[in-house]
């Protein structure tokens, strides 16, 4: 099996922090890793390397076989991976169609001038990706609503639009930020298994940041885990389960190590 | 008709071109400048060139006096819009001053005093026609995955970036469409009052541009086009109070801006579309209301 | 040599009233975040009340001073009171907060047009005439009183914010306002004094300004160039809105003095354009990278 995403040796600085130190790992083509860590680990900041909202200090990123560290957002997004942040950030006062259709926008090719004059690509165009917006709320089970603003959104459904939005660009590889902050078990439990169906019909690979471990044992194949910035440990739910050294981390002892 | 009232038409049609595509700048791309009179200026003095000194017809003045102003804020937004929204609005305001102080010292164009005898070429027709094809164009574009791509850099940047907008190129757009209507407002000035000096294109000028804009109402295009005319024919109505006018506009901003800061008509837009966007809006967010309440009535777990 | 120096003199004098204006803008932005346009409409109400406390009230000198000062002090709270504070509560994007400042501007400074008139006035010679020399320099009477007292305000204001407890308050808020709220300030009576503090610097600048040149209703122009030099020494650094100050009108001084007095205002948006392009933060700044 292939790895849709390799990070080497990957290290971000802060001034003098290292808030990513030297760190490894691979997503597997099709598969569902895990990315967790005690607060403050470095997760998000991968996340923000990945998508090329940090420059990389040192180290690698492969997408696909492509180099992809440091190239401008827009395009790493349009490459295929799109993620989801941990303070959601929809497009607030947008209805949930408006959020999802822009995303949509990467399905068309009808230039200023086109839409300017209203040429005839413009319409096809627009009418397909109106199309394909309304397919995505249905399957994600927004399609009644779609009306709604972002804003007003029950919690939930914000964070499933968030995610719907991310699918609109059809992307290779998803990474969800802690997609299950402020859930009930119940939530939690529809979430992974929406998780699992997205990879399956949309044939993708996805990169879970979370807190709750009952989401990351029941529905990742594969976990990475941080402590300040390092690698702590790396397999199966199981092997990092039962890994001492994890355990330690997130129980503590009373004189925490501060770095790596 | 009235001249005076031809006079107070024509002269909301020449603000309504630059507010226009202010309010693309602003209203929709999320950028604030407080030097757009710049671009209004080097549209009237390129205009000015191309009639007056070479001779050439109006409709060839007002093409070069936006493709001249569209020009140099392809230069401004290269240098500038990758900075954070407070140091761009700073430099806006810096690059508006900055024409003026250049225009102000280049004798050839007339220096302080300006440029006088300019063909009279604006008519009522002319201004509204281009009125028009503007409101079409702009609306259009705004309406279309590129205007999309706009408000959500507006909205989030982070996530528009994230969502593979490439924010660079649509701020440079937004730029570009606002500076090339600013310049053919500029000239159509210019072409209206025959005479034109750096004076004109002063920081209020600017700000007045940017405070219509705001209480039509952001992200508005009939919001903008209902601000205009509002703001630019009642001042001119109030004209003998001169003063005092400008007492209650200062005070009306502070009004508005606490009290309501959509504006006039923000985030919608005054057309059968628009409002049946508006109803469905509110349709939907009562029905979530009901099936909270009947969910909460019901009994949770 | 002698030119030199004595252009030097120019500068500093100047660059001392350039300092008060650009601090007190960049005190309000430490703390606020947000540009405040309205600065320049305070710091002409300074030029005013000293100006009237002087020919109208037959105040001494100091008196008016003070009063000028504690004029603008309060009309600085006013504006934050009415205006900013609904802003704030409504967490409202710093941008309104900039649109409702301009309007607060056009609303002062055409209130004074409509009231008392867009006619100059000139400030009594309250010094004396004739400039003071210094061996082969001559320094203005005014020009050295602008000094002595800008450097005597900043000075007092630099001890205020280091020594005292509520300066260590409006520090810790500039650097985190919820933090510091968190911490058991009160922000928002930091906020008023910050207020306070931003707006009789400004009536100091305007009483200095006024006395230098003339009282006219559109002194507030003149903080573009505060806005420069703040930009330039680094936003929200009040050590860089001195340097950055003091820099621009030594910058000014000399390009007027030695090329030609038409390039003196153009120097000013040339550097701050230059400066946004290269190093937004300023001389002072420090940078920082968005969190997602």
């Amino acid at each position: 099996m292939s790895a849709i995403l390799e990070i080497r040796g990957l290290t971000k600085r802060f001034g003098g922090l290292a808030a990513v130190n030297d760190v490894s790992f691979d997503v597997r083509e099709g598969g569902i890793s895990g990315l967790i860590g005690p607060n403050g680990a470095g997760k998000t900041t991968i996340f923000n390397l990945v998508t090329g909202v940090y420059k990389v200090t040192a180290g690698t990123i492969s997408f696909a076989g492509r180099p992809i560290a440091d190239l401008e957002p827009y395009k790493i997004a349009a490459a295929g991976i799109t993620r989801t942040f941990q303070n959601i950030r929809l497009f607030k006062n947008l209805s949930a169609f408006d959020n999802v259709l822009t995303a949509c926008h990467t399905g068309a090719k009808y230039g200023l001038a086109e839409s300017m004059l209203r040429l005839p690509r413009y319409w096809r165009e627009e009418k397909a990706l109106r199309a394909k917006a309304d397919e995505l709320l249905g399957i994600m089970g927004l399609a009644d609503r779609r009306d709604v603003t972002a804003n007003n959104l029950p919690y939930g459904l914000q964070r499933r639009l968030e995610i719907t939005r991310a699918l609109a660009l059809g992307p290779k590889l998803l990474l969800l930020d802690e997609p299950a902050a402020g859930m009930n078990p119940d939530e939690t439990e529809q979430l992974m298994r929406l998780i699992g169906k997205i990879r399956d019909d949309f044939r993708l690979s996805v990169l879970v940041i979370e807190h709750h471990m009952d989401l990351i044992m029941g529905v990742c194949e594969h976990i990475h885990v941080l402590n300040f910035g390092c690698t702590l440990a790396d397999g199966s739910p199981g092997d990092v389960a039962n890994d001492p050294k994890v355990v330690e981390a997130y129980l503590g002892s009373e004189e925490g190590k501060k770095s790596c | 008709m009235d001249a005076y009232i031809q006079g107070i038409i024509i002269l909301t049609g020449i603000n309504l071109l630059a507010v226009l595509g202010l309010s693309v700048l602003t209203g929709f791309t999320g950028l604030f400048s407080f030097g757009h009179a710049g671009f209004m200026a080097i549209g009237a003095y390129v205009g000015a060139i191309f009639s007056s000194k070479l001779g050439l017809p109006f409709a060839a003045a007002i093409v070069a006096a936006a493709a001249g102003a569209g020009a140099v804020s392809v230069l401004i937004g290269r240098l500038t819009l990758k900075l954070k929204g407070d140091y761009f609005c700073i430099a806006t305001l810096g690059f508006g001053e900055a024409i003026r102080l250049i225009l102000n010292n280049w004798k050839w164009a007339g220096g302080a005093r300006g440029w006088d005898n300019l063909p009279a070429s604006v008519t009522i027709w002319n201004v509204l026609i281009v009125d028009a094809i503007a409101v079409v164009l702009v609306w259009n574009l705004l309406n279309s995955r590129h205007g999309r791509n706009m408000v959500a850099v507006r909205e989030e940047e982070l996530a528009a970036q994230m969502a593979g907008v490439n924010v660079f190129r649509y701020k440079m757009i937004a730029l570009f469409v606002s500076a090339a209507l600013a310049g053919m407002a500029g000239a159509f000035m210019g072409h209206y009052m025959t005479y034109i000096t750096p004076k004109l294109f002063n920081m209020v000028k600017s700000t007045d541009l940017t405070i219509i804009v705001i209480f039509g109402g952001l992200g508005s295009v009939s919001g903008s086009i209902l601000g205009t005319l509002l703001l630019t024919a009642l001042p001119e109505i109030f004209r003998a109070f001169s003063q005092w006018r400008l007492v209650f506009y200062g005070l009306a901003v502070i009004v508005i801006m606490v009290g309501r800061p959509q504006g006039l008509i923000g985030g919608m837009e005054l057309t059968p579309a628009g409002i049946r966007k508006i109803a469905a809006e509110r349709r939907a967010k009562s029905a979530l209301a009901a099936a909270a309440k009947a969910a909460e009535q019901g009994g949770e777990e | 040599m002698v030119q030199f120096l004595q252009q030097l003199v120019n500068g500093l004098s100047i660059g001392s009233v350039y300092a008060l204006m650009a601090v007190g803008y960049s005190l309000v932005y430490s703390i606020m975040n947000f540009s405040n346009f309205a600065h320049g409409a305070v710091i002409m109400l300074g030029a005013y009340f000293g100006f009237y406390s002087l020919t109208l009230l037959r105040l001494p000198f100091g008196v008016s001073f003070v009063l000028a000062a504690v004029g603008t002090g309060l009309v600085a709270v006013l504006l934050e009171r009415l205006a900013y504070k609904p802003l704030r509560e409504r967490r409202a994007p710093f941008l309104y907060f900039i649109i409702t400042a301009m309007g607060a501007s056009i609303f002062i400074e055409n209130l004074v047009v409509a009231t008392i008139g867009p006619t100059y006035k000139t400030y009594p010679a309250v010094f004396g005439q004739g400039p003071i020399q210094l061996g082969a320099l001559s320094i203005g009477r005014i020009d050295l009183t602008m000094f002595v007292v800008s450097a005597i305000s900043l000075t007092a204001l630099m001890i205020f914010i280091d020594r005292t407890k509520m300066g260590k308050a409006i520090q810790a808020s500039a650097y985190n306002m919820k933090a510091s709220a968190l911490m058991g300030i009160n922000t928002d009576r930091v906020i008023i004094i910050v207020f306070a503090l931003g707006g009789a610097l400004a009536g100091v600048a305007g009483v200095l300004f006024g006395m230098k040149y003339l009282v006219y209703p559109q002194i507030g122009n003149i903080t573009n160039k505060s806005f420069i030099a703040a930009v330039f020494g680094g936003l929200g650094s009040l050590p860089g809105a001195l340097i950055g100050s003091v820099l621009l009108a030594l910058i000014e001084t000399f390009v007027s003095g030695y090329l030609s007095s038409q390039y003196r205002d153009l120097i000013g948006f040339v550097i701050l354009i230059a400066m946004l392009v290269v190093r937004p933060t300023g001389i002072m700044g420090k940078s920082a990278e968005d969190k997602a």
